[in-house]
């Protein structure tokens, strides 16, 4: 039962247990996920790709990477990926409610400029 | 009234920090109750079985009731 604590690491993103090697720092993971969206050419593949593995990590995404992700959507003219975006965030955040409010909070200029409505606003986050 | 920003990384590995142990430690609580409430007192149990037993005379009552087929009945 002890020794599970330090063979698991605590860190939030797939990371392996490397004795040499450079943490990331959460800026610099954030910053390259921004940077991934980014891209002006990215297709539909890339963007789905990106998001199931940004999924997969232990944390919700920043405000800044929604936003590059929604801004790809954009370019890419999928509206729904991009509500679909907002649902899987919300459920990311799991039993902590307090967090999809604020990530809509940030996310408020962006939605707005975009044309994205929410689920809420469009009535599909209830079952 | 803006919202200050929560928690937003690790929040997995925080609950598991906590529950984990929690998890062992019941499992293994469990592991030791079931040992001292069922397999101590049943190897208990065989042990006081056989302390007293009688091979032989469980073997002839066995002889007597006429179940084998080595050895017959000491009367016929």
């Amino acid at each position: 039962m002890f020794f599970l604590n330090s063979i698991i690491k605590w860190s939030p993103v797939a990371s392996r247990c490397y004795s040499h090697g450079k943490v990331e720092t959460d800026e610099e993971f954030d910053a390259r996920w921004v940077t991934y969206f980014s891209k002006p050419d990215i297709d539909g593949w890339e963007l789905r790709k990106g998001m199931n593995t940004l999924i997969g990590y232990d944390l919700v995404p920043e405000p800044k990477v929604l936003d590059s992700a929604l801004r790809a959507c954009r370019r890419l003219n999928d509206l729904a990926s991009a509500i679909r975006i907002l649902e899987a965030v919300k459920d990311k955040a799991g039993p902590h409610k307090d967090i999809y409010p604020y990530l809509i909070q940030e996310l408020q200029p962006t939605l707005a400029e975009l044309g994205i409505s929410t689920p809420e606003e469009l009535g599909i986050d209830k079952l | 009234m803006s919202l200050a920003k929560p928690l937003m990384r690790g929040l997995l590995a925080k609950r598991l920090r906590f529950h984990l142990p929690i998890a062992f430690g019941l499992a293994f609580a469990a592991a030791v109750a079931f040992k001292y409430t069922v397999t101590e007192p049943r190897k208990r149990a065989y042990a006081d079985f056989y302390k007293q037993y009688d091979a032989v005379k469980e073997f002839n009552a066995m002889r007597e009731a006429g179940v084998f087929q080595s050895v017959r009945p000491s009367g016929e």
